[in-house]
């Protein structure tokens, strides 16, 4: 029996008018922003070889990724990301572009989920690469982008700031392996404070450990930095604070103010992030709708070494929320029905092609009679119906 | 403001978290006599309780339906994480084992061992971090009889007091880790209504402290 002909794959699914509708709205909402701020569209394969995504660069667990082999045998997965394939695109054809290079990108990614849990495995992604510029000019301005594009869809969002440089710092100075350091990262993404304190009570009670002790619980808003700095003056671990710290004065300008977070526990994320991490929430959806950061050593991997920073924005969720609250403008309905009488089946044709270069939407009637067809039209709510003949005939089937 | 709704495993960590709301101050009546109502208003309406299976504790918070949730460490270690854990509660304490037959030596010898487990992802993620190689059956009542029965050389399991192990001829080869109920919060929660989420974990751990 054909069990499976008649349902999509887990994780997937079919999107019907105006839940098209609400995805195209807001791909096209961002992908007006992005190209205003002359960022370039590219669109990358959706297979590409294993090793783009290397897990140790990636930070994309290789459990996740959709895999298969060409007919070479090599492996070869199913999107999982778009960084780094923009990476490799960045470092193999854009070597001698004048930098920096601006990129944005609209398409789906692919991961293999657990089943049974209602996530998504295809979920389709917009987001922006700033690559080859370095600094808080460069930071700023992805930023702004990002505020700029949520703003125009759910301006109620509010944007979290990190810093992977501050936890790096610390954890440097902990006299513990590379193992028990990412256990720290792993309790501390997770703000797991038992685990943490399990591992740091072993541990010679230094101002570092101390520090360590406090990380997960270091966000809030800018009251943050100061205890941040309080806890931590050495130069390592300070700079990267009061790096954060100038962002955040700089942003609150463009009246962000309160719906700014600082989490300086933001340690999780894919490891390619060196630097500043930033990703926004929204009320209704339990997870970041937006991600980003800095990530100056990914395009080492492809031989090309350039800073670079950027985001991703989850369209689906978007989408998703914003057709719930009701801010998707509806798709316009067809106004009139061109029915052509026998032996006027072309006449009628044309007749379409008039009235849709006037700007109507217009249906051709596949029926026989005109009876059918006036039917059709008043069940689809079409406003007029136009019977072609030796004349036309218009009729107005309601206002 | 929307309540903050709190998701609890039913039973004995339920009684437990009850007792530490009322403990705070909270009236939580509606809880203590339910009727056949799935969503409990307590405190003055100003946290929401839901009643349900661990797993399920941990699926309504990842999905941010629940913006808390109370669960054994057990249930997240088997089901995976992807919310915060902020507080250890301190009750509903047992550990992770593995048993075996008593007076046997299970690391002897090189061919692969049987294990039985309701925890498979445990008992997996366990002999993976050893770099044991091992077949996991997964069994979904008593596993103690497993090994009785001769279908698996050892068991991962909880274990509290260790008596059913005892009685069966059984013993703990290796406490794998301590188990304890967990705070979870959704991380967008968190994020979000941060100063009614932090109170309230801070609330809970004073009250905590309290007991000991």
């Amino acid at each position: 029996m054909k069990r499976y002909s008649k349902i999509t794959p887990e994780g997937t699914n079919d999107l019907l008018f105006e839940e098209c509708q609400a995805r195209r709205y807001v791909e096209k909402t961002l992908a007006d922003v992005f190209a205003a701020h002359g960022f370039h569209e590219v669109v990358t394969p959706g297979l590409e070889f294993y090793d783009v995504f290397n897990p140790s660069v990636s930070g994309i667990g290789q459990e996740v990724m959709y895999k298969m082999t060409d007919h070479h045998g090599r492996i070869v997965v199913m999107r999982p990301d778009s960084t780094m394939p923009i990476g490799r695109l960045t470092a193999t054809r854009l070597q001698n572009q004048p930098r920096p290079i601006r990129l944005f990108y609209t398409q789906p990614i692919y991961r293999s989920n657990p089943g049974l849990t209602g996530r998504s495995d295809e979920t389709v992604q917009t987001g922006i690469e700033l690559l080859g510029a370095q600094g808080k000019r460069a930071d700023l301005e992805v930023i702004a982008t990002a505020v700029e594009a949520l703003e125009k869809c759910v301006p109620d969002f509010r944007l979290e700031l990190g810093h992977a440089g501050f936890f790096r710092a610390v954890a440097a100075q902990l006299p513990v392996s590379d193992d028990v350091r990412e256990d720290l990262r792993r309790v501390i993404e997770a703000k797991d404070y038992a685990a943490l304190n399990r591992i740091l009570d072993g541990l010679e009670n230094t101002p570092s450990v101390q520090a360590m002790r406090r990380l997960p619980r270091l966000f809030g808003g800018e009251e943050v930095f100061d205890e941040a700095a309080s806890l931590c003056s050495d130069p390592a671990s300070a700079k990267p604070i009061a790096y954060l710290h100038q962002l955040y004065q700089s942003l609150s300008l463009t009246g962000l103010g309160q719906r700014m977070i600082v989490d300086l526990g933001l340690v999780q994320r894919n490891d390619y992030y060196t630097n500043i991490v930033f990703s926004a929430y929204v009320q209704e959806f339990g997870d970041a709708v937006l991600l980003g950061g800095r990530y100056d050593t990914l395009l080492d991997y492809f031989g090309l070494p350039m800073p670079a920073v950027g985001f991703a924005v989850n369209v689906d969720a978007l989408a998703k929320i914003m057709l719930r609250r009701g801010q998707i403008p509806a798709e316009p309905q067809t106004d009139i029905l061109v029915h052509g009488d026998g032996g006027f089946e072309m006449k009628a044709l044309r007749h379409v092609s008039n009235l849709v270069a006037q700007g109507f939407r217009c249906e051709t009637s596949v029926f026989e009679t005109r009876e059918q067809a006036r039917e059709y039209a008043v069940l689809r709510g079409m406003g007029r119906i136009d019977y072609v003949g030796d004349t036309v005939e218009t009729k107005v089937l309601k206002d | 403001m929307k309540p903050l709704r709190i998701a609890l495993t039913k039973g004995r960590l339920e009684k437990d978290t009850v007792a530490l709301f009322e403990k705070i101050g909270y009236d939580c009546t509606a809880v203590s006599k339910k009727g056949r109502k799935l969503i409990l208003p307590i405190g003055e309406h100003r946290f929401e309780v839901v009643l349900a299976k661990a797993a399920d504790v941990i699926t309504y918070v990842e999905h941010g339906v629940c913006d808390l949730g109370v669960v054994g460490k057990d249930t997240i270690m088997e089901n995976g994480r992807s919310f915060y854990e902020v507080l250890d509660l301190g009750f509903g304490k047992c550990r992770f084992a593995l048993a075996g037959p008593k007076g046997k030596d299970f690391f002897s010898g090189y061919s692969a061992k049987t294990i039985a487990t309701k925890y498979p992802n445990v008992a997996r993620g366990y002999f993976e971090s050893r770099g044991m190689d091992v077949r996991v059956i997964k069994i979904e009542g008593s596993v103690e009889l497993a090994p009785l029965l001769g279908l698996s050389d050892a068991i991962v399991d909880i274990v509290e007091t260790g008596t059913t192990l005892k009685e069966n001829g059984l013993e703990v080869i290796e406490t794998i880790c301590d188990i304890s109920a967990r705070l979870i919060v959704n991380a967008a929660s968190l994020k979000l209504r941060k100063k009614e989420i932090e109170t309230l974990v801070e609330q809970m751990e004073q009250a905590k402290e309290g007991a000991v």
